[in-house]
């Protein structure tokens, strides 16, 4: 592979990056499916927004979120991962995954409270930025990881960096503790990662 | 009692908060405490004030969508002003800044 000329090195780059990205997109949703849980989900925000169970209300929000849906289907959920029944996929979804997360999140975000309290008292810290690896690789997953990241104790996400093959977090941490990026970034996501992994890719 | 427990732990999170914004010394430094501490202390607040409300369970939902869209919105902004500041050449106090070192 070393006597490969200059010019076609570069091909092969682009190649290799153009069948990524072809991966990535086979595996999104078909139409119907995207535009059902944009659907759905349109529909339970008009319920609890307009807070009236008459018939005409519900029938009115049924259309007009259809409507919707149909325009708007791919905003938030062409970064879904494809795999198993769509059925099987919202109810675990809606009653294991949310659940989970809303529990890990209230407990993290009690702990980072505290924690700025302690260091506000006692002034032990040791700030900086620092750089980590991520393996998701689409929007609202990469989104959805910052501000989770932001919420836990210690941590505020700077910037992200999204590129095809890696994607890269920098983030401002307040008592730095290792340097070594496999190990911190280990610290810093701990399970909220693999979390994410589930739904979006 | 209990929506008074979450009331009084909204009012210690929001002073602790202050105290953070207040003593620490530079501005991302101070954009922990701030972001951390109102969003923890306005969710327990909200939650107090939903359980402590006579309404009807639909507008006592509309409580949870208010915590919901801060617990969303709070680090975009937190995030939005960092990087705002790095841009505008505010060097971060402490041991290491790879941001910077990476040519952003």
């Amino acid at each position: 592979m070393s006597r490969i000329p200059h010019y076609l090195k570069e091909r092969i780059e682009e190649i290799n990056k153009r069948a990524l990205l072809y991966n990535y997109e086979v595996h999104t949703l078909p139409k119907w499916e995207k535009v059902i849980i944009t659907w759905i989900a349109l529909i339970i925000f008009w319920m609890i927004v307009s807070a009236s169970i008459e018939w005409q209300n519900i029938l009115v929000g049924t259309i007009v979120t259809f409507l919707v849906s149909l325009l708007m289907y791919d905003m938030f959920t062409n970064d879904i991962r494809r795999k198993g029944n769509v059925i099987v996929k919202a109810l675990r979804i809606t009653f294991l995954y949310i659940p989970q997360y809303i529990f890990i999140m209230a407990f993290r975000l009690l702990e980072s409270n505290l924690k700025v309290l302690k260091h506000a008292i006692l002034m032990d810290i040791n700030p900086g930025i620092i750089k980590i690896d991520s393996d998701l690789h689409s929007h609202t997953g990469l989104t959805i990881l910052a501000n989770s990241i932001t919420l836990t104790p210690g941590t505020l996400t700077i910037d992200t960096v999204r590129q095809l093959d890696e994607s890269k977090l920098y983030v401002h941490w307040i008592d730095i503790e290792t340097l070594d990026r496999t190990k911190a970034g280990q610290i810093i996501k701990g399970g909220l990662e693999e979390w994410l992994k589930n739904i979006f890719w | 009692m209990i929506e008074y427990l979450f009331l009084l732990l909204g009012i210690i999170l929001m002073i602790s908060g202050s105290l953070g914004v207040l003593r620490f010394p530079d501005v991302y430094t101070r954009l922990h405490a701030s972001t951390k501490c109102d969003t923890g202390g306005a969710m327990s607040i909200l939650i107090a004030l939903a359980m402590v409300s006579e309404a009807p369970m639909l507008i006592k939902v509309k409580f949870l969508i208010l915590a919901f869209l801060i617990a969303m919105i709070n680090p975009m902004v937190a995030h939005a002003i960092a990087r705002g500041a790095h841009k505008s050449g505010i060097k971060p106090e402490g041991v290491i800044d790879v941001y910077a070192r990476d040519g952003f």
